[in-house]
């Protein structure tokens, strides 16, 4: 299936908290390569949350491969039901959001992460992250609970026009 | 619709948002980009906003007259141009300066940035430390123009902070769009 629109805000479903995928079954892969195709359709983008695609169901997909800032990378994966298992060594980085167009914000987010799902095959994995994949992880886990960046912006003096839109 | 440049500053106090942002909101005035900080304990606020049509600055500075005088405000309205370009285009870097004080570390600093085409987007200045022994602090936000080697801005920058005895580093502050 087709790349999505992202949605930006203020489309009430980015703050909804999404339900859970009841089941692994068709239309959760469907999902999950909808995820997929949207992510790489923009070049800068490295994740994407059901949210974002107008799906409010507990799924995203994140893929830092060749990030500057990335150490650990574990290529594409689309997690079903995520969990945050372990979260710690918090530093300041600026972001930005594909729903949240010309703003940027410096965040503070944990730097090693440990966190579990199900794969679009319907196996349990977990993933240990650290570096950019565990900024992109949160980031896309904090989609799952309707909170933005926005939410999470340091202080007034963090939040900053995006310069460059690509 | 029209838009206008609002900057209000006045030694700090609680309420002078509430009541600048009343007056204007009470003007059909709605507020688009701002910024304001306390700059010395004086509460500086600038504020760019959209007017109704057929408004001018003169009307919103005779409004804001009561509300300057109580919290004792330099209050200016100007009309603003329409149609400038809202962002440049480049690379994002930030650049820290700080040091002992001593009169033109800005001035000297932008000139080199200027030189090399550099936009500085955002800056702010303290000063700090004791009073006999000052210490200044710059950090500026700058878009290098497309095709600008960061590493060369550097450089130079690192030059003209040894002329003057001050430390100064940059790095990219490009964000990552998640």
């Amino acid at each position: 299936m087709p790349v999505r629109p992202v949605l930006r805000l203020p489309e009430p479903v980015l703050k909804e908290p999404a339900a859970p995928v009841e089941r692994v079954d068709e239309s959760a892969r469907q999902l999950a390569a909808d995820l997929v195709d949207t992510m790489r359709a923009s070049p800068a983008c490295v994740g994407l949350a059901a949210p974002q695609i107008g799906v409010s169901r507990r799924a995203f997909v994140v893929d830092v491969t060749g990030h500057r800032r990335a150490d650990s990378c574990h290529g594409t994966f689309v997690l079903f039901n995520p969990e945050l298992l372990l979260a710690h060594g918090p530093v300041a980085a600026r972001e930005g959001c594909m729903s949240v167009p010309d703003l940027t914000g410096d965040v503070r987010r944990a730097t090693r992460v440990v966190v579990r799902g199900l794969t679009p095959e319907g196996e349990d994995r977990v993933l240990q992250v650290d570096a950019f994949e565990a900024r992109a992880v949160l980031h896309e886990l904090d989609h799952l609970d309707g909170v933005l960046f926005l939410d999470r912006v340091d202080s007034a003096a963090s939040l900053f026009p995006r310069r460059v839109y690509r | 619709m029209p838009h206008y440049a609002v900057t209000a500053i006045g030694a700090d106090r609680p309420g002078i948002v509430a009541a600048v942002t009343g007056v204007l909101m009470e003007q059909g005035c709605n507020l688009e980009d701002t910024s304001m900080t306390i700059l010395r304990g004086h509460f500086a606020m600038m504020l760019v906003v959209a007017g109704p049509s057929g408004s001018g600055p003169a009307g919103f500075e005779e409004a804001l007259a009561g509300v300057a005088s109580d919290f004792d405000l330099v209050v200016a309205v100007r009309a603003i141009d329409d149609d400038v370009p809202l962002s440049p285009e480049g690379e994002a870097w930030t650049v820290s300066v700080y040091g002992a004080d001593r009169p033109g570390i800005v001035h000297r600093v932008t000139s080199v940035l200027a030189a090399e085409g550099a936009n500085v987007v955002e800056l702010t200045t303290r000063v700090i430390g004791s009073e006999d022994r000052p210490v200044y602090a710059m950090v500026l936000g700058v878009t290098l123009p497309p095709g600008t080697d960061g590493a060369v801005v550097s450089r130079d920058l690192e030059e003209l902070a040894r002329e003057l005895g001050v430390e100064c580093s940059m790095h990219p502050s490009e964000a990552d769009i998640l």
